[in-house]
C-alpha cells in the first residue's frame, strides 16, 4: 500500500488549510488522508528506526470516522514525535478502522517540520463515493 | 441557506430570524468592510450559530469577522445556564490565545541601533516556530499545578511578579479548573511546551507607540509617544489544542441524544448545566491557566533578554505588564437582560472582553478609565490599545474584536507573495523579521490581512471600544 501514489490536493481556506483526498477504494482513501496529513507537518525520510504499532479508531461514521484517524496520526506525532512511515489497514468500515503503522521516530535533525496543524476539524467534513473511487474533504486548524 | 442582511446604520448590519435560528444576527461592520465579510462563508456561520440552543439576544459578530469552523473568528454569542449550550468550537483549539502588551520607560529612538541585535537575541531565547519545544518540561503532576495555578505558577516560580498578575484578565487564573477532566494526551502535548510562541500568527514584537488618541487613558496606561513597547500574541499550545479536540469528539457523539440538530458538525456542544457541559468548563480552564502561564514566562524571558542586549538594569529599563487579555474563551458572565441581571456564558471566538469604567472586573489602577483592550495587527501595519466601553456591555456583552482578520489563505498570500523578499520589503520600512518556518513571512504578508485600522475604526465609531493608542512595529519574531 505504501507504493500507492498520494492522491490528495490543498484546498483553500481563508484561515486554515484543507485538503481533498481521493482513493480508489475506502482502504486506500484512509491511507493516502493520513499521508497527506503527515506530508503538510513534516518533510519525511525513511527511518532506520521502525516502531510497529496496532491502533484501532471508532467513529459514528466513515466522516467521523477521518476525523478520529486524522487525529490519531496529528497526536502520534504531536505528542509522541512518531512519523507514519506506512499503513497496512487490518480492516475498515464506518464505525472502525484496525491499523498496523509502521512509524518512525522525529528526529529535528532530519526531519523538517513544515507546519504546525493544531487540530483535525469537523467543519464541512466529507467522506463520499464518487464516480472513480472515493473522496474526502477535510479542514486542519493551523 | 437563503438569508437576508439588512443595514440598520453605517455600523450595523441585522440578519433577521429565518429557519431554524433562534435570534437574529448582528453584525458590526463599516461599508467598507462588508465585501469582504459577504465574501467568505462567515455570515453563514452566524447563522449556524444563532440556531443554537439558549442563545440570547444576538448571534455577533465583530469587524474582523471572517470564515472559521463553526463559530465565525470574530463571532461572539451569549447562552442561559438554564437552557443554554456550551461549545468548544466555539471556544476554538487555541484556548485563551490571547495578548499582553509590556511598556518600558525608554524612547525606541534610544534603542533603534540595537533593533537587530535584540529581534535576534528574542529570536535565540524564546522558543517559537513549528513544534517548538520549551526549556521547561513538566511532570504531569507540575503540569496539573499549572493547568490550576495559572499565570501564578509561574510567578511563583521565578516568572515575574505578583504586580504582573494584577494587570492580567482575571489575575491570569480561572477558577474551576479540574485536571483529572484533562487527558493524558493532553499533557504529552503540553509537557514540553509551556514558554513557547508557537507558529502561524503568534509573535512577539517590538513596537513604538506612533500615535495618542487619547491623553488622558494612554497617561492612566502609562503610554506616551516615541515609547518602545512589546506586544506577545500566544495560547495555550498543544495542551489547550488536544482538550479542545477531546471535548469536541465526546460532545459529537452526544449531541445527537438532545433533540436539536446542528447545521455543521463542529458545532458539537452540551447544555452548561450537564455534566459533560461542566466537565468542558473545567477542561477548558485548565487549558485557559496554561495559556495565562505561557505568556507570563515569554514575557520573563524577554525582560531579561532586553536587560542583557541592551546592559540595562531592570529599575531603567521598567518593563512593566499593562494588561493581558484573551480573545478565545467562554466565560461565565453577568450581564443586564431585559432590565434584569443574569449570569450568562459568553462565547468569545476570536473577540476581546471591553470592560467599562467603573466596572469591578477592570483592575483598581485602570477602573476609571475601563479596561485595555489590545489588538494586534499585522506584521507590516500597526496594532492598537484601546480601552473598553459601556456600549459594549449593552450591545455585545462586554466584547469587541480581536485582530485584523485574514482576507486571504495562507496558500493564496504565499502565491502574492512568490518571488518577493518579505523580510527586505519590511526592513525597508525599518521592521525588522525573524521567523522560523520557510513560508511564515510569506504567509503572514499585510496583504493578506484586513487593514486593521479599517476594524479599529468601526468598533470605536460604534463604540464597542475607544482608541487610544497607535503602535508602529519595528522588530517581529514570528514561529
Amino acid at each position: 500500500m505504501e507504493s500507492t501514489p498520494v492522491t490528495y490536493r490543498i484546498i483553500d481556506h481563508t484561515a486554515d488549510l484543507g485538503i481533498i483526498v481521493k482513493g480508489p477504494d475506502v482502504e486506500h482513501l484512509f491511507v493516502h488522508a493520513a499521508q497527506a496529513i503527515t506530508d503538510l507537518m513534516v518533510r519525511r525520510h525513511v527511518s532506520d528506526k521502525i516502531l510497529i504499532r496496532d491502533v484501532s479508531v471508532e467513529g459514528e461514521d466513515f466522516p467521523d470516522l477521518m476525523v478520529k484517524w486524522l487525529g490519531e496520526i496529528l497526536y502520534l506525532f504531536e505528542g509522541e514525535g512518531l512519523i507514519v512511515n506506512s499503513i497496512e489497514i487490518k480492516s475498515i468500515g464506518p464505525i472502525q478502522l484496525r491499523a498496523t503503522l509502521a512509524l518512525g521516530r522525529f528526529e529535528p535533525e532530519r526531519h523538517q517540520i513544515l507546519r504546525e496543524i493544531k487540530a483535525v476539524t469537523y467543519h464541512q467534513i466529507s467522506v463520499n463515493k464518487a464516480n472513480d473511487g472515493w473522496e474526502a474533504r477535510v479542514i486542519f486548524d493551523i | 441557506m437563503d438569508f437576508e442582511i439588512k443595514k440598520i446604520d453605517d455600523w450595523r448590519y441585522l440578519i433577521p430570524k429565518t429557519g431554524a435560528m433562534r435570534v437574529p444576527g448582528l453584525i458590526f461592520a463599516s461599508s467598507e468592510l462588508m465585501p469582504d465579510i459577504r465574501g467568505d462563508q462567515s455570515l453563514l456561520q452566524v447563522v449556524n450559530v444563532a440556531t443554537l440552543p439558549g442563545i440570547v439576544k444576538h448571534a455577533l459578530a465583530m469587524p474582523d469577522i471572517h470564515w472559521g469552523y463553526g463559530f465565525p473568528i470574530g463571532g461572539v454569542a451569549a447562552f442561559s445556564l438554564e437552557d443554554g449550550i456550551i461549545s468548544p468550537g466555539g471556544v476554538g483549539y487555541d484556548i485563551n490565545c490571547g495578548t499582553r502588551l509590556l511598556t518600558t520607560s525608554l524612547f525606541a529612538s534610544e534603542i533603534r541601533p540595537k533593533i537587530k541585535e535584540l529581534v535576534s537575541a528574542l529570536f535565540r531565547d524564546i522558543p517559537a516556530g513549528v513544534g517548538s519545544r520549551g526549556n521547561i518540561r513538566l511532570s504531569k503532576q507540575e503540569e496539573s499545578k499549572v493547568a490550576v495555578k495559572g499565570a501564578s505558577w509561574a510567578v511563583q516560580k521565578g516568572f515575574g511578579t505578583e504586580e504582573d498578575l494584577e494587570r492580567t484578565e482575571d489575575y491570569g487564573v480561572m477558577k474551576g479548573a479540574d485536571p483529572a477532566v484533562v487527558s493524558d494526551r493532553a499533557f504529552k502535548r503540553g509537557h514540553d511546551q509551556l514558554g513557547t510562541l508557537g507558529s502561524g500568527n503568534h509573535f512577539l514584537e517590538i513596537q513604538t507607540v506612533d500615535e495618542i488618541y487619547d491623553q488622558k487613558i494612554a497617561g492612566v496606561f502609562n503610554l506616551f509617544e516615541g515609547q518602545l513597547t512589546v506586544l506577545i500574541h500566544s495560547g495555550s499550545r498543544g495542551f489547550g489544542h488536544q482538550i479542545c479536540d477531546d471535548f469536541l469528539k465526546e460532545m459529537g457523539t452526544q449531541v445527537k441524544g438532545l433533540g436539536f440538530s446542528l447545521p455543521d458538525r463542529q458545532l458539537a456542544c452540551a447544555y452548561i448545566k450537564s455534566g459533560p457541559g461542566k466537565r468542558y468548563l473545567s477542561g477548558m480552564a485548565c487549558a485557559a491557566n496554561y495559556a495565562w502561564a505561557n505568556r507570563q514566562i515569554i514575557m520573563h524571558w524577554t525582560r531579561e533578554t532586553f536587560e542583557k542586549a541592551l546592559e540595562i538594569a531592570p529599575g531603567d529599563l521598567q518593563m512593566e505588564l499593562l494588561y493581558d487579555v484573551c480573545h478565545n474563551i467562554a466565560k461565565l458572565e453577568t450581564h443586564v437582560l431585559g432590565g434584569k441581571k443574569v449570569t450568562l456564558c459568553v462565547h468569545r471566538k476570536g473577540a476581546t472582553r471591553s470592560l467599562p469604567p467603573g466596572h469591578p472586573d477592570v483592575p483598581q489602577r485602570y477602573r476609571e478609565v475601563g479596561q485595555p483592550v489590545l489588538i494586534p495587527g499585522d506584521m507590516g501595519t500597526c496594532s492598537y490599545v484601546l480601552a473598553g466601553s459601556q456600549k459594549a456591555m449593552e450591545e455585545t456583552f462586554g466584547s469587541t474584536c480581536h485582530g485584523a482578520g485574514r482576507v486571504m489563505s495562507r496558500r493564496q498570500a504565499i502565491k502574492v507573495a512568490k518571488g518577493r523578499a518579505i523580510n527586505r520589503e519590511l526592513e525597508d520600512r525599518g521592521i525588522f523579521v525573524q521567523a522560523r518556518g520557510r513560508n511564515t513571512l510569506k504567509e503572514e504578508i499585510s496583504e493578506a490581512y484586513k487593514d486593521v485600522s479599517l476594524v479599529v475604526e468601526a468598533v470605536h465609531m460604534v463604540g464597542l471600544a475607544k482608541k487610544v493608542a497607535k503602535l508602529r512595529p519595528l522588530g517581529v519574531i514570528k514561529g
